[in-house]
């Protein structure tokens, strides 16, 4: 790969660390002038601009607003190249299913985390805010998702995330998915009680858990 | 199984293995404070292990003690899960009369008309009580000189009770403490979770409505009034404080659309819900305008005249739950928001409530010194909610904290160099040294950005629905007692409030207790704010398009 390359890659990254949409969008047209892939763009690019964001996050050093302007640069960018992605360049994507469970309508969490998981390559489908337990199982299942996303705020709907593994428990189909769950009450007692495949305490940590649980092998190593 | 005891109680429990300390304490019947209700978010329910003890219990959640309390035997009840015989050591829980409670509101003065009347009638040598026309009971004798009510505000962390002479007006007496229930769970949500089931509710209901019937039996006491002398009780506090006080159910308030399972603007006997006042007595809950916008916040429109006020006025109540109304031209909005516990000083690493030795000021002088003022002049040991605003408005103010909420570089150009010294690295991360033992993390910084956000975004969308610029706002009035305590300045430093409305901004103190004292003077005022709260015209955040956006916008300073 071109010296080129790399540095139209840099740029892309620090536009998104900068939270600079309009370097984000003039370095994806050079991208497309130069006819550098658009995949690897997004992914060294872009998507590694929001893994340095995240990491800023969990430093404390970035807080929620820093970290959704990182993504409006990095969506900027993301217009530009997305249509000059090659159909078969882009490996298929993990699917996810992301919702805030029945009865709590505070989703600012849920969509941090859902933007923080597309913006780090997961086909995310978002069912939205106060969501049964069988609506999470049946979009898993028909969408053929490789992780269900539980979000909530209040502690009095918490029981919900229970409720959605005991369902795909009783439908024989637990070990087809895996549930991650988040939210102020939540905590990693409470993962493990219900039966959940992981817990984490912001956006940032729910990308790496993801990560780590759609390839356990790689994380592992 | 295994066995916990509980020290210094000597009481214990047999559980099943992997239960946590809180719930074996809670099965042997000794209260641990646990603000957050074992959620593992608060750090606040530490008990002490002996050191061959530890191996025995895991730790798990995201919240953690730091290393030094850890290595002193300290854990969290709520995060450790027993794995054998353990014996722990209970902290004395602090006095529910300890704290520092403001009980003075501001209220408009309202004619003498009572709910409750006494009439002698010497025909038959007995006075009759009673209560909107209709007889509570008789007296023999003539005793219609003798009449009494009470307002209890129950807030979720204070109580206070107030004994007024129904025959001329007057409070004779007040009393406070802390809610019991808080020793259970700081915050509404876990006290709807608690009062979901059964057995909780009366819990909770037998712990508050005792805790009342003492402060009655104190402030009668005091006036030297008889209890059987006290006919009505006006119950003010948020409707879920309402649910848990007359045992109902609170679980509909937890769950979207939020809607309240109380009736209010009616009574109850006041025997049925175990408060000891005179035969026949009545316990009178005030309209609600909605599941989280309570008799609290009645009580305080009713004591600020808010719906006859000329001006346009915003009201709000700074507490877990940011409640506000909004009025011009009679007309009113009003909405609430989830601004969390951190100015309870939950989430806030030396947050604690207004007890002995928490910072409740703080000011930088200009030679760089910290001016700060404890509750009772103690030793710095927390920090409680008046002082955590004070704390970040000043770091704000003189630099230290950049608009985005972080701290700046100690090296930074423009910062006075002694506090600058005060910028140094506690557990690993950025912080502000207040003094030796009590500092202030970055994280606790953002835990008062989100809260105030809330608040804010709460209060620019009132704005927006009334179509009102901030230049336009000619008052602003902040109720609760933890509003008593704070400064404008810091207000609008912080961004809680517009920095527009600098220089408009009244205290008015625990309106939901001077408020209640109208409703029980007044019964007509009653009528008028059942009529009021059906035309109230309820904002509902979650239903705001953008409010992600305005929310976001709203955490910077």
């Amino acid at each position: 790969m071109g010296q080129i390359d790399n540095e139209l890659f840099k740029r892309l990254s620090d536009a998104v660390v900068d939270m600079d949409e309009d370097e984000a969008i003039a370095a994806a047209n050079e991208v497309v002038e130069r006819g550098i892939d658009a995949y690897q763009a997004i992914e060294k690019g872009l998507s590694a601009g929001m893994e340095r964001a995240g990491q800023f996050f969990d430093e404390e050093e970035y807080f929620i607003p820093e970290l959704l302007m990182c993504s409006d640069a990095m969506y900027a960018g993301m217009d530009v190249l997305k249509p000059h992605l090659r159909s078969d360049g882009a490996a298929e994507k993990h699917k996810v299913v992301i919702g805030v469970v029945e009865g709590d309508t505070h989703d600012i969490g849920k969509n941090l985390v859902k933007i923080m998981l597309e913006t780090s390559g997961f086909d995310v489908t978002d069912l939205g805010r106060d969501i049964p337990p069988a609506r999470f199982v049946e979009t898993a299942k028909e969408i053929g998702a490789n992780i269900i996303a539980l979000s909530t705020l209040m502690t009095t709907t918490m029981d919900g995330m229970g409720a959605v593994v005991r369902q795909l428990s009783e439908e024989g189909i637990r070990d087809r998915f895996k549930v991650i769950v988040g939210g102020g009450p939540i905590s990693q007692g409470f993962a493990d009680r219900i039966g959940a495949d992981g817990y984490a305490v912001n956006a940032a940590d729910a990308i790496r858990l993801a990560r780590a649980l759609v390839a356990p092998a790689e994380a592992a190593a | 199984m295994v066995t916990v005891v509980f020290l210094p109680d000597d009481k214990h429990a047999t559980v099943s293995k992997g239960s946590t300390i809180l719930e074996a304490a809670r099965a042997a019947g000794v209260t641990i404070d646990s603000p957050c209700n074992g959620a593992v978010v608060c750090g606040k329910c530490a008990v002490t292990l002996p050191s061959h003890n530890l191996d025995k219990v895991v730790e798990k959640g995201a919240h953690r003690l730091p290393a030094g309390e850890r290595s002193r035997g300290q854990v969290l009840a709520c995060a450790a899960e027993v794995h054998g015989n353990i014996a722990v050591l209970v902290p004395e829980g602090p006095s529910l009369r300890d704290f520092k409670i403001a009980s003075h509101g501001e209220a408009c003065t309202v004619d003498l008309s009572p709910h409750i009347v006494k009439e002698y009638r010497p025909d038959l040598g007995v006075t009759r009580v009673l209560g909107g026309g209709a007889l509570l009971t008789e007296e023999e004798g003539d005793t219609a000189g003798e009449s009494f009510g009470v307002v209890v505000d129950i807030g979720t962390t204070t109580l206070v009770v107030a004994l007024v002479d129904l025959t001329t007006g007057t409070q004779l007496a007040a009393a406070s403490s802390l809610n019991p229930q808080s020793r259970h769970a700081q915050d509404v949500l876990s006290r709807i979770k608690i009062g979901s089931e059964e057995r909780g509710l009366e819990e909770l209901r037998s712990g508050v409505i005792g805790e009342i019937n003492a402060l009655i039996d104190q402030v009668a006491g005091t006036a030297g009034v008889r209890r059987d002398r006290i006919y009505e009780v006006i119950f003010s506090g948020n409707t879920c404080m309402l649910h848990l006080a007359a045992g109902v159910d609170p679980a509909p308030l937890g769950r979207y659309p939020y809607t309240s399972a109380l009736t209010c603007a009616a009574w109850l006997p006041a025997q049925a819900t175990g408060i000891d006042i005179a035969h026949g007595g009545l316990i009178y809950l005030p309209p609600i305008i909605s599941g989280y916008i309570g008799a609290d916040i009645t009580a305080g429109l009713q004591a600020v005249r808010l719906h006859e006020s000329t001006e346009t006025v915003l009201f709000v109540d700074i507490g877990t739950n940011g409640e506000m109304a909004l009025c011009r031209d009679g007309k009113i909005w009003a909405t609430s928001t989830a601004a969390g516990p951190a100015f309870e000083g939950m989430n806030i690493r030396f947050g604690m409530r207004a007890g002995e030795g928490a910072i409740e000021r703080c000011s930088f002088q200009p030679d760089g010194t910290l001016e700060i003022r404890t509750i009772a002049g103690a030793e710095a040991v927390g920090i409680c909610g008046s002082g955590l605003m004070d704390i970040v408005a000043e770091l704000v103010a003189h630099g230290l904290v950049g608009k985005n909420g972080k701290f700046v570089k100690p090296d930074a150009a423009a910062i006075h160099p002694k506090l600058a010294e005060r910028l140094v690295e506690r557990d690993g991360k950025p912080s502000f040294l207040l003094t030796e033992k009590v500092w202030l993390t970055q994280k606790d910084v953002r835990q008062v950005q989100l809260a105030k956000g809330a608040i804010r975004a709460g209060v620019e969308f009132l704005l927006r629905e009334a179509s009102v610029p901030v230049a336009e706002l000619q008052r602003v009035l902040i109720a609760g007692s933890f509003g008593y305590h704070l400064t404008a300045d810091s207000l609008t430093t912080i961004g809680l409030l517009p920095a527009g409305t600098s220089g408009r901004i009244r205290f008015v103190g625990n309106t939901a207790k001077s408020g209640g004292e109208a409703f029980l003077l007044n019964a007509v005022s009653r009528r008028e704010m059942s009529d009021l709260v059906e035309q109230v015209q309820v904002v509902e955040l979650a239903n705001c398009k953008d409010f992600d956006k305005v929310f976001v916008e709203a955490l910077s300073f």
